[in-house]
């Protein structure tokens, strides 16, 4: 009997298709993870309403972490450049020649965006 | 001469429930090729390993295979080019395997026919060939190049997914014909591919272009087809 065709996600990530589908994958974990902070935004915000303040305030203090705030910030900066980066390949066609340098340009404007925000939160915990 | 240890997927569907991987040791020249090495261990270790091979010359496009777990062409792939002295081989994603490197390429050619990639023009036969420009030609020029092998398809996560989805071959073999000045049948591609299972499903990852042994700019192709659905125009 044939084996099954299933490609699991574990599997499916062992394949080497290089920078482009990694850029792929972690859209697709960064919009995930958006969906989760969103979510606890407005957990926390239910539960104030609902029962007092304490409760929100424990979520709060989840996303309000330093450390977070670094992760959440860099995904949803590599979603926003990574996603333009797509659809302008995809509308603008002859471009898709150029989609290494894309690449290139899209981590460039990632990091430059980013250090601003490393240094903002870096800010913020040395101000107090 | 090079040492290297070569790692294969065996499956056996007469004696195995699962697959397992079998490890030879070979000495190789580096200008040989990774079907050079199976042949040698069909030849001399173990005649029941299986793959497809015909004219090993990267024309035909039976040997598409995962060297080092990249889709390549094993008849193209020379060992100089391999990094590493271990080189794993396994056959293509995202199809029944039927036994060791041999899968199961009906799904394939089933999404391929869907696409009508055949020339279609009712008009009366001309005197002698249909009159083409140079300019017309290179339209589809790229894409005419298919040897349908599946490395793109079968390099898809979005194929691996669903084996619904057409995949990038058949929308590569439906481009050939939509962009081509003599024939008539873009329309009903166009409509065919206009589906849930069409060109929407490609999230333009670019492994289809880098799997492909010919060098063919997939993802721009499926970027066109899907420029021509969205403004109806093939300009």
């Amino acid at each position: 009997m044939a084996l099954n065709r299933k490609v699991g996600f574990f599997k499916g990530l062992k394949y080497k298709g290089g920078g482009p589908m990694w850029a792929w994958v972690l859209h697709r974990t960064s919009g995930l993870a958006m969906v989760v902070f969103v979510g606890l935004h407005i957990i926390a915000g239910f539960l104030t309403q609902q029962f007092g303040s304490e409760a929100g305030i424990a979520i709060n203090t989840i996303y309000e972490n330093d450390i977070f705030q670094l992760v959440i910030f860099f995904l949803v900066i590599f979603h926003a450049v990574n996603g333009l980066r797509v659809v302008i390949l995809d509308l603008i066609t002859p471009l898709l020649e150029y989609q290494r340098e894309a690449i290139w340009l899209e981590w460039l404007i990632i990091m430059a965006l980013y250090s601003l925000v490393i240094f903002s939160v870096l800010h913020d915990v040395m101000m107090g | 001469m090079k040492k290297i240890t070569l790692k294969l997927f065996r499956y056996n569907p007469e004696t195995d429930t699962k697959p397992h991987y079998d490890t030879y040791k070979l000495e190789v020249e580096p200008t040989d090729r990774v079907l050079d090495l199976l042949e040698k261990v069909k030849g001399y270790e173990d005649g029941t390993l299986s793959f497809r091979r015909s004219c090993a010359h990267g024309v035909c496009g039976s040997c598409a295979m995962r060297v080092n777990g990249e889709n390549k062409l094993a008849c193209k792939t020379l060992i100089q080019d391999i990094k590493s002295s271990k080189i794993t081989v396994e056959p293509i994603l995202g199809m029944p395997v039927l036994k060791d490197m041999i899968v199961d390429m009906e799904p394939f050619f089933d999404n391929y026919k869907k696409v009508m990639p055949y020339f279609i023009n009712d008009d009366p036969k001309p005197e002698k060939e249909h009159i083409q420009s140079i300019e017309e030609q290179e339209r589809f020029d790229d894409t005419a190049k298919c040897i349908l092998c599946g490395a793109c398809t079968t390099s898809c996560p979005s194929f691996w997914a669903n084996d619904e989805y057409v995949g990038p071959a058949a929308i590569v073999n439906a481009h050939r014909f939509i962009f081509d000045s003599r024939d008539q049948g873009a329309a009903e591609r166009l409509q065919i591919l206009n589906d849930q299972f069409g060109v929407y499903r490609c999230r333009t990852i670019f492994n289809c272009t880098l799997a492909c042994p010919r060098e063919i700019e997939i993802t721009k192709a499926i970027g066109e087809v899907k420029k021509a659905i969205a403004t109806g125009s093939l300009d």
